[in-house]
């Protein structure tokens, strides 16, 4: 495989930026030490994780202590899900997620259930945003957490943070906050202080940063019951090995983000509207699945092609070396549309039609151009084989 | 593991065969629906005396296995007699494109459903055959032969997970099903049956229980 691949799929992962990957390294071969006491060498290392620490608190304004280094966005959904429930157990069972949550968040949940933990699932308007007046609703004396997904990783909904806090601070009681934002952060600001978030999960994988990385913050004082036991060199929530390379890798990752961070997002928002603005001006019968630009992630696009098939379209852009998701039931393991799509009020055809197109910072704009033209052919190739395909379906 | 095609697949789902339209063909049906995410049209020429089918076209509203196994099964019907075309079977269609993944293997059944019913089609109207498409138990056992279930590419028949078929007097079916009920498939088995028996106009409710 020499030839560039276009990429467009950065909500699934995305490619280490070579800068990280070189910061990296010596990690790697030269300091390949634990952080430790008395001696230089492990001074050496512990200093530098209390760097990584302060660069990475900073970045969503929190305070250092507060980061914890996980091996991923579920790893830190494991932690601190379980951990909050059980650490709570005595004042109630009950959450609060949503039905479009991501399934790293609700597979956590259904185990938790498994265990006698009672979950109230609130539902989402067509354009993915939460029924808030459900959430508020649904609260129970016993809840003790909401835990909901930042920004939808099908339809690019942003959350509408400030709101949600506002019910749980108006609560009659204390109810932790938790928040996946692997999809969120380097998207959109994060400030924990002022949104009051309690715990937030995040993945380095998902910003150019190395695999298996992620970090957790918590707020300090909020209580998490300890789920993995071993050797807690960092921190008693995730003992165990301790990933130098990787702390170094995520944290260089978002250094280079974050140093010009509005920059970023400008850039990726540019990106989208071309895409969208190409696709729309080439291909009729479409449909946006979420928000209008502007009010969604800057990097995710979600549409509808009507009348055809979203897992041929794939496999054709495939053939062009240009890499998209579906939503499409056709490309599921057990031939299921996507639940996220069924949640949000789309027909079973829009579902059927539906593509992802997820960006990050190496996506350009010839890239894009690529994608529209192979976009155009490939539809107009897929309708003309369509018994649906003459017809208008809106 | 990774679901994969074969070349085979890939080829005449690049460059597939006897796409299109007829203009007045001789027998013509359409199989699935877009509900339900496959929806398969085929079109026949067929020369009357020697029932020879002289030209086949289709169109796919579905994936790539779903346009390759249309392709293929047109090829293979091309030139023969009705009689032979109806002989055909989604073992073989599968078998001719080199395999296909078993949660795949339900496009080359509606291949070969929409190919029978484009026949069916054609001796109805001019051969004046008559077909008895009642609602009775061994036209609902003929439609469940067609459900795959996904996990091993078989119908659900063969598999033997149906354990009871029944049509009361209210022209309500039931059937039984022996599946898990976390089986992953579940939902998708559930969803052809509702699917397939949609076809039967007398049907008042389908009741499918999970024993």
């Amino acid at each position: 495989m020499n030839k560039e691949q276009v990429y467009l799929d950065a909500c699934k992962t995305t490619r280490l930026d070579p800068k990280v990957l070189e910061e990296m390294k010596p990690y790697f071969l030269e300091k390949y030490w634990f952080p430790g006491n008395f001696t230089d060498i492990g001074n050496e290392i512990a200093d530098e994780i209390s760097e990584s620490q302060k660069k990475i608190a900073k970045t969503i304004n929190a305070e250092p202590g507060e980061i914890i280094f996980t091996s991923g966005g579920t790893d830190g959904n494991n932690i601190a899900l379980k951990g909050i429930m059980a650490a709570n157990r005595e004042k109630g069972k009950h959450f609060i997620t949503s039905k479009v949550s991501h399934p790293s968040v609700l597979t956590v949940f259904k185990a938790l259930e498994d265990e006698g933990y009672e979950g109230t699932y609130i539902s989402a308007d067509e354009e993915g945003y939460l029924d808030l007046e459900e959430l508020r609703s649904s609260i129970r004396k016993d809840t003790t957490l909401v835990a909901l997904t930042h920004i939808n990783h099908t339809l690019g909904t942003v959350q509408k943070i400030d709101a949600i806090s506002e019910i749980l601070q108006n609560a009659n009681h204390k109810i932790n906050f938790f928040l996946d934002s692997c999809e969120a952060y380097t998207k959109i600001p994060i400030d924990v202080k002022k949104q009051k978030i309690d715990a937030i999960s995040i993945s380095g994988h998902k910003f150019n940063g190395p695999k298996g990385t992620g970090f957790l913050f918590v707020k300090d004082g909020t209580k998490v019951k300890k789920t993995q036991n071993g050797i807690a060199r960092l921190h008693p929530l995730k003992p165990g090995v301790v990933n130098v390379p990787g702390i170094v890798g995520i944290t260089k990752a978002a250094d280079l983000i974050f140093e010009d961070f509005e920059g970023h997002v400008e850039r990726l928002a540019n990106l989208q509207k071309k895409l969208y603005d190409g696709i729309k001006q080439r291909i009729d019968d479409i449909r946006l699945n979420g928000p209008a630009l502007g009010e969604r992630s800057p990097a995710h696009l979600n549409i509808s092609f009507m009348a055809v098939e979203g897992e041929a379209i794939m496999m054709m852009l495939n053939f062009d070396d240009i890499h998209i998701e579906t939503g499409s039931a056709c490309s599921a393991k057990e031939l299921k549309a996507d639940y996220i799509m069924m949640n949000t009020g789309r027909t079973f055809e829009e579902s059927h039609g539906s593509v992802r197109f997820t960006l990050d910072k190496f996506v350009t704009e010839e890239q894009i151009d690529k994608t529209i033209d192979s976009l155009e052919k490939t539809i107009k190739e897929l309708r003309r084989r369509s018994p649906l395909g003459k017809k208008k379906t809106n | 593991m990774a679901i994969k095609y074969s070349e085979k697949v890939i080829e005449h789902f690049k460059n597939p065969h006897n796409i299109g339209e007829l203009e007045q063909p001789s027998g013509a049906a359409t199989e699935g629906s877009p509900a339900c995410g496959d929806q398969l049209s085929v079109y026949l020429n067929i020369e009357e005396g020697t029932n020879v089918i002289k030209d086949i076209k289709f169109q796919s509203y579905g994936c790539a296995s779903n346009i390759a196994t249309a392709s293929i099964i047109t090829d293979m019907a091309k030139g023969k007699t009705i009689d032979q075309a109806k002989e055909i079977t989604w073992k073989q269609a599968a078998e001719e494109l080199g395999g296909l993944p078993p949660v795949k293997m339900h496009c080359s059944v509606l291949a070969v459903d929409a190919l029978r019913s484009a026949i069916k089609d054609y001796e109805k109207n001019h051969l004046g055959k008559e077909f008895d498409e009642s609602l009775s138990k061994v036209n609902v056992k003929k439609e469940l032969h067609k459900i795959i279930y996904g996990k091993v590419g078989v119908d659900i028949l063969t598999l033997k997970l149906v354990k009871y078929v029944g049509v009361d007097n209210d022209n309500n079916v039931i059937i039984d099903l022996e599946m898990d009920k976390d089986d992953k498939f579940l939902p998708d088995v559930k969803e052809e049956i509702e699917e397939h028996l949609s076809k039967f106009d007398k049907a008042n409710e389908v009741k499918i229980n999970v024993v």
